[in-house]
């Protein structure tokens, strides 16, 4: 309680779960005496485009939610930076997602800078979408906060999913201890292995030559359903939502069309070799 | 960033890459509708003179998309600007894109007279049963029993009312010679005739063309692209789909 008032900036990506680790932390703030106000950043609702949320908590009434400089700025993803640079003064620091974002790229101090590669961390150990659980765990230790308190606040924002399958929940509190017991990275930061292949895949065989675009494929899934003979499936290769595309068995493709006509992004195409 | 994007690679001619990708969501119906319209506008040859009106909603995501004139205009607003265009310039086909929040909650009334006076232009409505850009609340086309944002109980008719059918109730009132149909995303062959008759009909006949999209929404929804296609067969057994025809001759 040394601070009369802190600000706090998450950010990421629409689909990642920042209002969740926001409104988990607020909750968590206040359970523990203090003065709390949080807003997100509204906009339209929508997949992909820049999630920003807004935390303050202090030992005095807050007058008003909005801010100008952070004390605090959580990046976890590289599309969301511009919009969060202004918030950055020489006292703010940075805790970003290591493994999807150079750490060069933000400009401050490097002894303000932290990093915790969440997106490869949840990908090997968790599941992706465990990713907001690993930093929630994390801000718990930064902020030192109750650990317990937090997850019991955790457990009633996702009890509806929780409800639905059991082994979720054991994966979660796996994540969230991980997160919490982490250490990060200062200084010597790991490189982001989650990029986007610029190139056209493209896969063939003696009749026919498959196209898959990674820069254009968002992961929807849509041809991996509407393929009739299942040639496709979810590869390792990364789209650019940072989910993983389709990979093509172009033995068992039948070229019937369905994919390229279902696909709303233009992203994959098969055609008969030309001789 | 430099961007590598190749249009020639599976996109249509007339599609502006550098808006690419898209700033639609994954796996959004609108998306596939503006792709396959894509490749209706390169069939027909009508890239040069074509002006398209975009309305408020997420179909104003498009303002982008193509290589010719768009028009932003304001909520349920897109079809009365159409027609201004189309007065003014006959030459252009002009086209008109807006969600079903526009077109049969806000905008109803200028969809309505539009298609009372024959006005030439082109109407598509996509209709994903919601308002998808704030949030996935209950509108008029959501199907009974629907579960929103707005109704968690799942919509009850005796309210809220039975799902709202625009094409239905504007085939009541247009002219002998207007087409009027439904297609669903779910049948890009049939979904691509029946642009191509919606913009012929307009250049040909010189009346009023009226097409409704069924198309999914995965974000509002909160499907997978399984159960999306599900919910879309679910939506086509409540929409007929199908061109309408006037009981006549």
């Amino acid at each position: 309680m040394k601070n009369d008032l802190t600000k706090i900036v998450i950010s990421g990506e629409g689909g990642q779960g920042i209002q969740t680790i926001a409104k988990v932390l607020a909750e968590s703030f206040k359970d523990s005496g203090f003065y709390v106000s949080y807003i997100p950043q509204f906009g339209p609702e929508q997949r992909g485009a820049p999630s920003i949320s807004f935390i303050q908590y202090s030992t005095k009434e807050i007058k008003y939610p909005r801010f100008y400089k952070a004390d605090y700025l959580i990046v976890l993803r590289e599309r969301a930076i511009s919009a969060t640079t202004t918030f950055i003064n020489s006292k703010t620091k940075v805790i970003l997602d290591s493994s999807t974002i150079r750490p060069n790229v933000i400009k401050q101090s490097e002894n303000k800078k932290e990093a915790v590669p969440a997106t490869k961390l949840a990908f090997d150990l968790f599941g992706k979408k465990n990713l907001n659980l690993i930093i929630s765990g994390y801000l718990t230790k930064l902020f030192s906060l109750n650990e317990k308190a937090v997850w019991k606040i955790i457990k009633n924002q996702l009890q509806k999913k929780f409800s639905e399958k059991k082994d979720l929940e054991d994966n979660a509190r796996n994540a969230f201890i991980y997160g919490y017991e982490f250490t990060s990275e200062k200084k010597n930061f790991s490189q982001p292995t989650f990029k986007t292949n610029k190139k056209i895949i493209i896969s063939k065989n003696r009749e026919r030559e498959a196209f898959i675009s990674p820069e254009l494929c968002k992961g929807c899934g849509i041809c991996i359903e509407k393929c009739p003979v299942g040639a496709l499936k979810f590869g390792d290769e990364i789209g650019v939502y940072g989910n993983p595309i389709p990979e093509i068995d172009i033995d068992k493709c039948i070229n019937c069309g369905n994919c390229f006509r279902f696909c709303p992004d233009c992203a994959i195409k098969v055609k008969k070799k030309s001789k | 960033m430099t961007k590598t994007i190749d249009k020639n690679f599976s996109m249509p001619k007339c599609f502006n890459e550098r808006s690419k990708p898209s700033l639609y969501c994954p796996g959004c119906g609108q998306s596939i509708f503006l792709k396959h319209l894509g490749f209706i506008i390169d069939d027909l040859e009508i890239q040069g003179k074509t002006t398209l009106g975009i309305d408020i909603g997420c179909s104003l995501l498009a303002w982008n998309f193509f290589n010719f004139d768009i028009v932003q205009t304001h909520h349920g607003r897109s079809v009365p600007v159409a027609v201004g265009y189309k007065l003014s310039n006959k030459r252009r086909i002009v086209m008109s894109i807006m969600g079903d929040g526009g077109g049969y909650a806000i905008g109803l009334q200028s969809l309505l007279h539009a298609a009372f006076r024959n006005n030439p232009i082109s109407v598509f409505v996509l209709n994903n049963t919601g308002y998808s850009m704030t949030g996935g609340q209950m509108a008029p086309t959501s199907i009974p029993g629907e579960i929103t944002t707005t109704s968690p109980g799942g919509k009850d008719p005796k309210n809220s009312g039975k799902a709202f059918h625009g094409p239905e109730l504007i085939k009541q009132i247009s002219d002998n010679s207007a087409y009027i149909a439904r297609a669903s995303v779910s049948n890009p062959i049939m979904l691509q005739k029946m642009i191509k008759k919606t913009l012929e009909n307009q250049i040909k006949n010189n009346s009023f063309s009226f097409l409704e999209v069924l198309t999914p929404c995965p974000t509002n929804w909160k499907t997978t692209a399984s159960e999306s296609f599900n919910f879309l067969s679910k939506m086509e057994k409540e929409f007929p789909i199908g061109e309408m025809t006037k009981n006549e001759k």
